[in-house]
């Protein structure tokens, strides 16, 4: 490896590691869906993705900054989330892990499929704030919507953090997640708390919908699938129903992603990053920040 | 009693007046359109479709199709999903080939085109071979040779080879200064993946040094790295073979990173409106061969027509307009009945009608044909202020 191919695995891996912020969203509402309701809900993706085309509504009625679009995609990605919440878990025998595993099956396609026959499958234009500044250090850059994306990321962690942790609405929901029938006995009402999760989680990957669409400059339904995998790596690579462990685990996979890419190619790339995947399955299956596994 | 007899005859009268004779009857052939009209390819399936069904009026206004015991017939389109997907491709063939369909027309993608035509009989007569006996013809699928597999299947795609072949030659000749090229390619996608070995092989060809290859899949968002190799290379041409979407990812990303080839090569699927909606600025100047663009007054028309049935004219919903022309054609010369008892000696007559063409008439010009397959005219298109524009005609 000579100076050069140093440099640009390096570049890589911050371009990555940014890009990671984006997973870590994903892998953020997946985790507290996980952690409330023990549920996975695999349309969670598709559903930011729908917001993020939702946002661009706005865009056709006004001529709209970018924040405006950012802010409109986390509305209604708070809204499809309750909506997802209604179609996919509220009717639904929770008791039954398969059925709403399939609903959110179901809901993902639903999602896909209305996005494709609005937009006829094209990819279209998604606003970017900082998109021509560079931040250059030497011989590396950093793009400048990156580091908006990034910083959008870390705000959206901290303000959820602080939700859980510091609001009554957070202990509620930490307790309907510990133990739900205590928590109903003591007049938390766990349906409310279900959907406040949906909406809340929406409103994340509204925001992560936005940031994708506006670290690649465009959207498409292609887009819902992948994303889906990357959300379900980052959040058993965190550990289910960790919320560190998932932004940990998201900005991990967004950086080796990218060293793959460099060092092994497209074709190898998701080949290590599964591999990475059954490694903490097998050695650490309780995600990163997990207790080391004792004996039986 | 008068009266009785004056209101029969007012009836009679009446119900004579809006019956319509048997031999006067309106006669209607229905062609069947096949093609991705869900999942991310969708525009090409509702494309297609609008092409069949505004060529299908344009026949019908002028009179429609002749059939083979003289009567006159209109055309009526009918178009199915095939959602991009082998299995489901060979299933929808199945099932328009057990109506009284005598030809179809598509698949949109590669995959589902080389799958189905594996189905199909492979030499036309071969009564040891069970495999369906019925006419296809493809306006979109676009990967090389694959009207070989089976005598049952025809094309009106362009030659991506041929269009390449040219484009590289003419390149040798307006810019004999360009040395080196480097490739990008979407390595999930056939089409993409087929037609980037056909780039790099003309390239080497007319003496191009080819410096490296990205390479990325249909749906990477990230381009960092692929890009950051492609700029060490410094190559005098890029040639991206990748549809719209990761070729508009990759310009963006060669913008954020100052690459500035002196020149930029496209897949000819990318010479559509996706690309000027997607990156209409990153794009600007990027040549790509196509079959079509509305330079002559029928493909104007024809541009026309397509939008009015809610689709836009390129180079494969073109072709599926054309392919309406072919098959009235094929029918009228044919004598083709398209009646329920004559079911499978209609697409034997189709098929022998297909297979006989030597030329037909295309939008930009007369269409050789061999081997089952299309030799259409092409020109090369750049992008330009947001929308593409003609840059040479070959043939001219």
């Amino acid at each position: 490896m000579d100076y050069l191919d140093f440099i640009d695995a390096v570049q890589s891996l911050a371009d990555g590691v940014l890009f990671g912020t984006t997973y870590a969203l994903l892998g953020i509402g997946f985790t507290l869906i996980f952690g409330v309701m023990h549920k996975i809900n695999l349309s969670y993706a598709a559903a930011s993705i729908g917001a993020a085309y939702a946002s661009l509504l706005v865009l056709a009625v006004m001529k709209a900054p970018p924040a405006l679009v950012f802010l409109v995609a986390a509305a209604a990605g708070g809204v499809i989330g309750g909506v997802v919440y209604l179609i996919g878990f509220r009717f639904i025998p929770l008791a039954n892990p398969l059925a709403t595993l399939m609903s959110t099956v179901g809901l993902l396609l639903l999602i896909d499929e209305i996005i494709v026959h609005t937009t006829q499958g094209v990819p279209l234009n998604y606003p970017a704030l900082f998109s021509d500044v560079i931040i250059r250090a030497g011989p590396f850059t950093l793009r400048g919507d990156l580091m908006f994306v990034f910083l959008i990321g870390c705000t959206c962690m901290a303000v959820l953090l602080t939700l859980l942790y510091r609001t009554r609405l957070g202990i509620a929901t930490r307790a309907v997640s510990q133990q739900p029938t205590a928590a109903q006995l003591c007049g938390i009402s766990v349906d409310n708390v279900n959907v406040l999760t949906f909406v809340i989680t929406g409103v994340v990957g509204g925001i992560a919908g936005a940031m994708i669409g506006a670290a690649i400059g465009m959207l498409s339904p292609l887009l819902s699938l992948p994303l889906t995998v990357k959300g379900l790596v980052v959040t058993v690579i965190g550990g289910l129903g960790s919320i560190p462990g998932a932004i940990i685990a998201g900005l991990l996979v967004g950086g080796l992603e990218n060293v793959f890419q460099f060092f092994r190619g497209v074709s190898e790339r998701d080949l290590y990053i599964m591999l990475l995947l059954f490694v903490f399955l097998v050695f650490r299956p309780g995600g990163i920040f997990a207790a080391a596994p004792g004996r039986d | 009693m008068l009266k009785r007899i004056a209101v029969l005859a007012a009836l009679g009268t009446v119900a004579l007046a809006f019956s319509t004779p048997v031999s006067a009857q309106e006669r209607t052939v229905k062609i069947t359109g096949f093609g991705a009209k869900s999942g991310v390819v969708r525009i090409f399936g509702v494309n297609s479709e609008a092409a069949l069904k505004a060529a299908a009026e344009v026949i019908n206004s002028s009179g429609g199709v002749t059939l083979g015991d003289g009567s006159k017939a209109k055309f009526a389109i009918e178009f199915l999903d095939d959602r991009c997907n082998a299995e489901e491709g060979i299933s929808v063939a199945r099932r328009i080939a057990s109506t009284d369909a005598f030809v179809a027309v598509g698949p949109t993608c590669s995959n589902v085109a080389e799958s189905l035509f594996g189905v199909l009989q492979k030499k036309a007569g071969d009564a040891s071979d069970t495999g369906l006996q019925f006419p296809i013809i493809a306006d979109v699928a676009a990967k090389g040779g694959l009207a070989k597999i089976s005598e049952w299947a025809f094309r009106n795609v362009p030659s991506e080879f041929d269009m390449y072949k040219s484009l590289f030659a003419w390149l040798k000749t307006q810019h004999p200064d360009l040395k080196t090229i480097y490739g990008g390619v979407e390595k999930d996608f056939a089409h993409s993946n087929a037609t980037f070995g056909v780039m790099k092989a003309q390239a080497e060809a007319n003496g191009l040094q080819v410096l490296g290859q990205g390479e990325w899949l249909l749906a990477d968002t990230t381009f960092s790295t692929q890009v950051r190799e492609m700029r060490r290379a410094n190559a005098d041409i890029v040639a991206i073979s990748a549809h719209p979407f990761t070729t508009c990812g990759v310009l963006k990303e060669m913008e954020r990173q100052g690459v500035r080839p002196k020149l930029l090569i496209g897949l000819t699927s990318s010479s559509s409106i996706e690309t000027m909606q997607g990156c209409a600025k990153q794009a600007e100047g990027i040549i790509i061969p196509t079959s079509f663009a509305p330079v002559t007054p029928e493909a104007t028309k024809a541009a026309e027509n397509v939008a009015k049935h809610g689709g836009s004219a390129d180079l494969h919903s073109a072709a599926a307009y054309e392919i309406m022309f072919i098959l009235k054609d094929v029918i009228e010369k044919q004598k083709i009945m398209a009646k329920p008892d004559t079911v499978a000696a209609d697409r034997v007559k189709m098929r022998e009608g297909l297979a006989a063409l030597k030329e037909t008439m295309g939008l930009l010009g007369k269409v050789g044909r061999a081997d089952r397959e299309a030799i259409k005219p092409f020109l090369y298109v750049h992008a330009k202020g947001g929308s593409w524009v003609v840059l040479h005609k070959p043939a001219s």
